[in-house]
This record gives structure tokens, C-alpha cells and sequence, in this order.
């Protein structure tokens, strides 16, 4: 589903030039749960930025079904990460004028989906995550755990083939970690795949795969032994 | 997405900024407001005049012997020109021959100084005097050479004591020669004010047939001047000189004749007022640039401020004309709003001003679509840089930007 092949990302700011991936060379099989752990700075969110269309590659290549993320536009890309994508991030980002339902509509209307549908499948995508209780709740009204779990049904509400999460729990107590994890757990049984960075190894452990990085270099890549399952 | 939700998405989030959006909307409140009072008392103004002009007829044309050409007796006219003029040239309506004399009017006690102005009865047609009394000349006076006069209504009460002298006997004439005459008419003098200035040296204003004053003033007497009754108001310049064509050709010769027309001066003030209404438009259209450049400096700091917004808005999947649109949408809104409260407002302070100065303003369909188109315009123009620049923002620095 996704290769990546010698990734490479430098950073110009003015004259310095700062190299933050070094040749990563990557396969993600459909439905694979996937941790990226590594020391601050070492190049987690710069990799996870590119696999989630949000950024690109300085030089190598990458597919993502078979697509050249490469040779698409500005809109063929934002189109990606419309369908293709759902990413969830440590600031959980969502629009703070806006309730929990309409955060969860926002793709929906950027994809065209008509009204009646698309309230429809963000409640589901809400009910799913254990939200129906606070669809019209403002972000500034809901707790960290519950921000993040809005921000999960977001993700989801497009049906994309991959989740990409960087440090989704970052933010969040243990309780609510935990409540992440299990959610992350019942969508990758359902056939999702997720990408997820962390800093903290107990986090990694919920993943299949761990991937360890170094000053922009893959230097470990082993299935999780002894995985936390719900 | 589609245009409906583009029209949310903006109006939500003028309304989440409302003192903002509202401050921003008072620049072009103010641009088209002026304007559009300006513009309506401009017009309403030139129509007013116009009116007035109107009403001591703007379509009469005046033609005269131009007493600074080298003159001869072949050159005056005569009562067939006149006859010409009304069947041969179209757009006129009505002519009638004029000459006037200063002379003598004489009643049992008292001896005046007239003006005696004679002409036929097509005069009336043209002037449309008001009677007070009796009636006006006959085409019989004329035939007949009736000697009989019309005179205003301030001199029949000087000579008489009162205005309704109908049936009164009167002597009119020169040094030379005098005749009895009857009045047969007063008519309202239309200068009462200018009248009353003159005192007693005003000279009495008498309407004479063509006839009579040729016989009276045989020395002097030729037709100098002719009036025309056009039917509109159009094209007057030209009509006037194919008039004085055609009387060249009859009387052979060239350079001789001039025509006067009010619509001349009535052209020359409209043209004033125009330019007037126009720089003082202009002004206040400055003033709705400014209202613009309002609107681009809000939008700009509303871009940087929904910086974050905007990344996650392209994280998700908005595509780069989604973010423009939004942008633009949202500028147009503010200004077309501030274009409709100003459009309100410029008519309401139109009619106050015009009920001030007593008349009316004229709010024309093209200046109240041309507020629009220009408030749009302005929403668009000025909202077009931040709209662009929000849309080329990189979603991972928006995203990054607190
Ligand atoms: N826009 C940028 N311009 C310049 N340098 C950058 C930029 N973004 C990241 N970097 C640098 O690239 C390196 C990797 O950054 P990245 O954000 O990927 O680290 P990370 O592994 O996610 O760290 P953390 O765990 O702290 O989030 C860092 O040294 C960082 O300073
Ligand atoms: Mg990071």
C-alpha cells in the first residue's frame, strides 16, 4: 500500500541546510498497525508530514497505491489527504468555532457530500469513537480524551485507507491514552491501517510493528513482541 | 464544495468577528453612501433646473437678422418665410414673425413709454401667455389690421387703477404718428418682482398684430426675428441651423441670420452640474477606495489570524481554490452588506437633503446598480490579494503557526 523509496527531506533556512530524513526505505502492507518511536528531533513528525501528503519529499519516491505522490498537484494531493488520509495530530486541531459534529462534517464537505449524508455518516463516525452524547459540544466544552476522539471520528469519517497519528496521545492523561489505544485497536481489527509516532514505549507496545528512528535514519524494524490487546 | 457552503463558512465567521466586521463595513457604508447622495441630489438638482428651464420653453428657438452683418432690405423676413419654415422643416411645431419698437402709449391721462411687440396670433401657441382678461391677437386682427393691444397686468393697473382694463380705448404710436387702439387683452406679467424694481420707468409691455405696427412704425418696421416651436427639445442646434439654411436659400444670402435657443444655456448649466456631481462623486469614491483598502487590511489580518485554521482546513482536504473562495466570499459579503446598508442610507440622506433644499432627488436604477456592481467590485478587488495569499499558505507551516 505505501513504499517508500530513499526518502530524503532538507531543511533550508536561509543559508543553513538542516537534512532531517536520511534515505528512509519503507513498506506499509494494508491493515499493518504501525509505531514510529525515536528521540525528539530525530525526524518522526518530518517522516509522518510526507506520508500523510502533507509535505514532500526533498528526493526519492514515494507510492501510495501505486501513485507517485510526486508527480501529483497542489490539488491532486489536498484530494489525497481528502480520501486517501485521516490524520490525527497531538494538538488535535480542530476548528474551535465549530461543534464536534461539524469538526467530523469538514471533509465531508470538502469531498461534496450532500447534507443529509454527510450528517449521517459523521454522527456514525462520532457514535463510533463513543461520542454520541456530544455531538453539538464546542471543543472548548470537551475534555483533552474527548477532543482527540473527535478528532479520530474526523479522521475516519472519509473511510480513508490509512491513518497516520502523530503522538495522538501526547496530550492526554493515561486513562485517555488508553481509551485511544482501544479505539485504535477496534479500526485496525475492522481493516484499518495506522501509522502512529509516540514517544512513549507503553504506547508502542498497543502497535504490531515498531519502527525506531535516529537523526533521520530507519535503524530498527521489528514486529512488537508481547502487544498490549484489549 | 460547493458555493452554499463556501456562503457559511463566511457569514459565520463575520459573524463571529461582529464589531469587526461591522467597522470594516463602515468604510464602504460611507464610500457608497456619499456617492449615492450625491450622485441622487445631483441629478435631482439637474432635473429640477431642467423643469424650470422647461417651463419658459426650452424648445422655442429664436431666430435673428444678426445686426452685425452688413444689412439690406432683402434680408429680413417676411411672413412667407414663415409660413416655409412651418411647412417645410418637420420637427417644428409652430413660428411666428416678431418685431418690436419702442413708442408712445397714451390714454386719456397719462403718456407712456411702450414696448410695442408685434407678432400673430401662432405667438400664444408658442409663449402660451397667461390671460388674465379677454383674449389674445385674432388671425382677423392681423387680416383686418384691427388696431387693437394686449397689455400686462401691471401696467393696465398703473394706467387704470385696476387690471381688468378690457374695452378701454388707448392711443399708441410714435412722434409721428399716432392711432386709437383697443385693448383686447391683459396677460400676467411674469416678472412681477423685476417689474416692481423698475418703478415707474418700466415701459408697458403691449402686444400689437403684425399689421398695425407696420402701418404705425412704417419707417422702421421689418421682421427681424422669427420664433419657433420645436416639437422636443432634441437636436435643437441642428434644427436651427437647417432653419437658417432654408431662409438663406430663400432670401440668397449667407451669414446673416443667428439663432438663439435656451437649450444652449440649459446644455451649458446641465453640463456644469455634471461635471460638479461627478468631481464630488469622485471624491466620495475615494472614499470608498479607502473603504476597500479597509476591507484588504481586515482580511489580511483575519488571514494570519485563521492561519492554523487554514492548515487544518488543507489538511483535511480543502483544496487551494476552497481556501480562495472562502476568502473571497467573505470580503464580497462585507462589502456588498456595506453596499446595501450605504445604498439605504445615501437615499434616505438624498431625500432629507432634497426635502432641505426643496426637490426631489433623483435615485436612478444606474446608481443604484453601479453601488452595487462597485461595492462588489471593491469586495472582490481588495479582497483578492488576502484570499490568494491564505490560499497559497503550506499546510504544514499553517499548521505549525500559533
Ligand atoms: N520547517 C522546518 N525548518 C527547518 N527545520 C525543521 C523544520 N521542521 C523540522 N525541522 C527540523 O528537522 C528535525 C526533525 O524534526 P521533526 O519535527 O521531524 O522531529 P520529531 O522527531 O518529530 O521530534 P519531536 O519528537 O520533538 O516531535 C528537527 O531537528 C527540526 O529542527
Ligand atoms: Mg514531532
Amino acid at each position: 500500500m505505501i513504499k517508500l523509496e530513499n526518502i530524503i527531506k532538507v531543511y533550508s533556512t536561509g543559508k543553513v541546510e538542516y537534512t532531517a530524513l536520511k534515505g528512509i526505505n519503507l513498506e506499509v502492507k494494508k491493515g499493518e498497525y504501525i509505531s514510529i518511536v525515536g528521540p525528539s528531533g530525530s525526524g518522526k513528525s518530518t517522516l509522518m508530514n510526507i506520508l500523510g501528503c502533507l509535505d514532500r519529499p526533498t528526493e526519492g519516491k514515494y507510492y501510495l497505491k501505486d501513485v507517485d505522490i510526486s508527480s501529483l498537484s497542489d490539488d491532486e494531493l489536498a484530494r489525497i489527504r481528502n480520501r486517501e488520509i485521516g490524520f490525527v495530530f497531538q494538538a488535535f486541531n480542530l476548528l474551535p468555532r465549530l461543534t464536534a459534529l461539524e469538526n467530523v462534517e469538514l471533509p465531508l464537505i470538502y469531498a461534496g457530500v450532500p447534507y443529509s449524508k454527510r450528517l449521517k455518516l459523521a454522527k456514525e463516525s462520532l457514535e463510533k469513537v463513543g461520542l454520541s452524547d456530544r455531538f453539538y459540544h464546542k471543543p472548548n466544552e470537551l475534555s483533552g480524551g474527548q477532543k482527540q476522539r473527535v478528532a479520530i471520528a474526523r479522521a475516519i469519517v472519509m473511510n480513508p485507507s490509512i491513518i497516520m497519528a502523530d503522538e495522538p496521545t501526547g496530550n492526554l492523561d493515561t486513562q485517555s491514552s488508553i481509551e485511544v489505544m482501544k479505539i485504535f485497536q477496534a479500526l485496525n481489527e475492522e481493516g484499518a491501517t495506522i501509522i502512529m509516532v509516540t514517544h512513549e514505549m507503553d504506547i508502542a507496545k498497543h502497535t504490531k510493528r515498531e519502527i525506531r528512528i535516529k537523526d533521520g535514519c530507519i535503524i530498527y524494524d521489528k514486529s512488537v513482541e508481547n502487544r498490549i490487546v484489549y | 464544495m460547493n458555493l452554499y457552503e463556501s456562503f457559511k463558512i463566511a457569514i459565520s465567521s463575520i459573524f463571529a468577528n461582529k464589531l469587526r466586521s461591522f467597522l470594516t463595513m463602515l468604510g464602504i457604508i460611507i464610500g457608497i453612501s456619499s456617492v449615492i447622495t450625491i450622485v441622487s441630489i445631483g441629478q435631482g438638482g439637474q432635473k429640477a433646473i431642467t423643469g424650470e428651464f422647461e417651463k419658459i420653453g426650452v424648445n422655442i428657438i429664436e431666430i435673428k437678422v444678426d445686426n452685425n452683418a452688413s444689412l439690406s432690405k432683402k434680408d429680413y423676413f417676411t411672413l412667407k418665410d414663415v409660413n416655409v419654415i412651418k411647412s417645410r422643416i418637420k420637427e417644428v411645431q409652430n413660428a411666428a414673425p416678431f418685431f418690436q419698437q419702442i413708442g408712445i402709449l397714451k390714454t386719456e391721462k397719462a403718456q407712456k413709454r411702450a414696448l410695442f411687440m408685434a407678432t400673430n396670433s401662432d405667438f400664444n401657441k408658442i409663449y402660451k401667455l397667461d390671460i388674465l382678461y379677454g383674449r389674445f391677437l385674432s388671425e382677423k386682427d392681423v387680416l383686418t389690421k384691427r388696431p387693437v393691444l394686449l397689455i400686462d397686468n401691471i401696467s393696465a393697473k398703473k394706467l387704470f387703477g385696476y387690471e381688468d382694463c378690457v374695452g378701454k380705448t388707448v392711443k399708441i404710436g410714435n412722434n409721428e404718428k399716432m392711432i386709437r387702439a383697443l385693448i383686447i387683452g391683459v396677460y400676467k406679467n411674469e416678472n412681477g418682482a423685476l417689474a416692481a424694481s423698475f418703478a415707474d420707468n418700466m415701459p408697458i409691455f403691449a402686444y400689437i398684430p403684425i399689421s398695425v405696427s407696420e402701418f404705425i412704425f412704417d419707417k422702421t418696421f421689418n421682421i427681424n426675428q422669427i420664433e419657433v416651436l420645436l416639437e422636443n427639445t432634441k437636436d435643437s442646434e441642428a434644427i436651427a441651423n437647417s432653419i437658417i439654411r432654408l431662409l438663406e436659400s430663400i432670401h440668397h444670402n449667407k451669414n446673416k441670420y443667428k439663432a438663439e435657443n435656451l437649450v444652449k444655456q440649459l446644455d451649458q448649466v446641465n453640463r456644469i452640474l455634471s461635471i460638479f456631481t461627478a468631481v464630488i462623486g469622485a471624491i466620495a469614491g475615494i472614499s470608498l477606495i479607502v473603504g476597500g483598502i479597509g476591507v484588504m487590511n481586515i482580511m489580511l489580518v483575519s488571514v494570519t489570524e485563521r492561519t492554523k485554521e487554514i492548515g487544518i482546513r488543507k489538511a483535511i482536504g480543502a483544496r487551494r481554490r476552497d481556501i480562495l473562495i472562502q476568502f473571497l466570499i467573505e470580503s464580497l459579503i462585507i462589502s456588498l452588506i456595506g453596499g446595501i446598508i450605504g445604498m439605504m442610507l445615501g437615499i434616505l440622506a438624498a431625500y432629507l437633503i432634497g426635502s432641505i433644499l426643496n426637490f426631489a432627488p433623483k435615485i436612478s436604477i444606474s446608481t443604484i446598480l453601479i453601488a452595487f456592481l462597485f461595492s462588489s467590485a471593491v469586495g472582490i478587488f481588495f479582497g483578492i490579494y488576502p484570499a490568494n495569499k491564505a490560499s497559497k499558505l503550506d499546510p504544514i507551516e499553517a499548521l505549525r503557526y500559533e
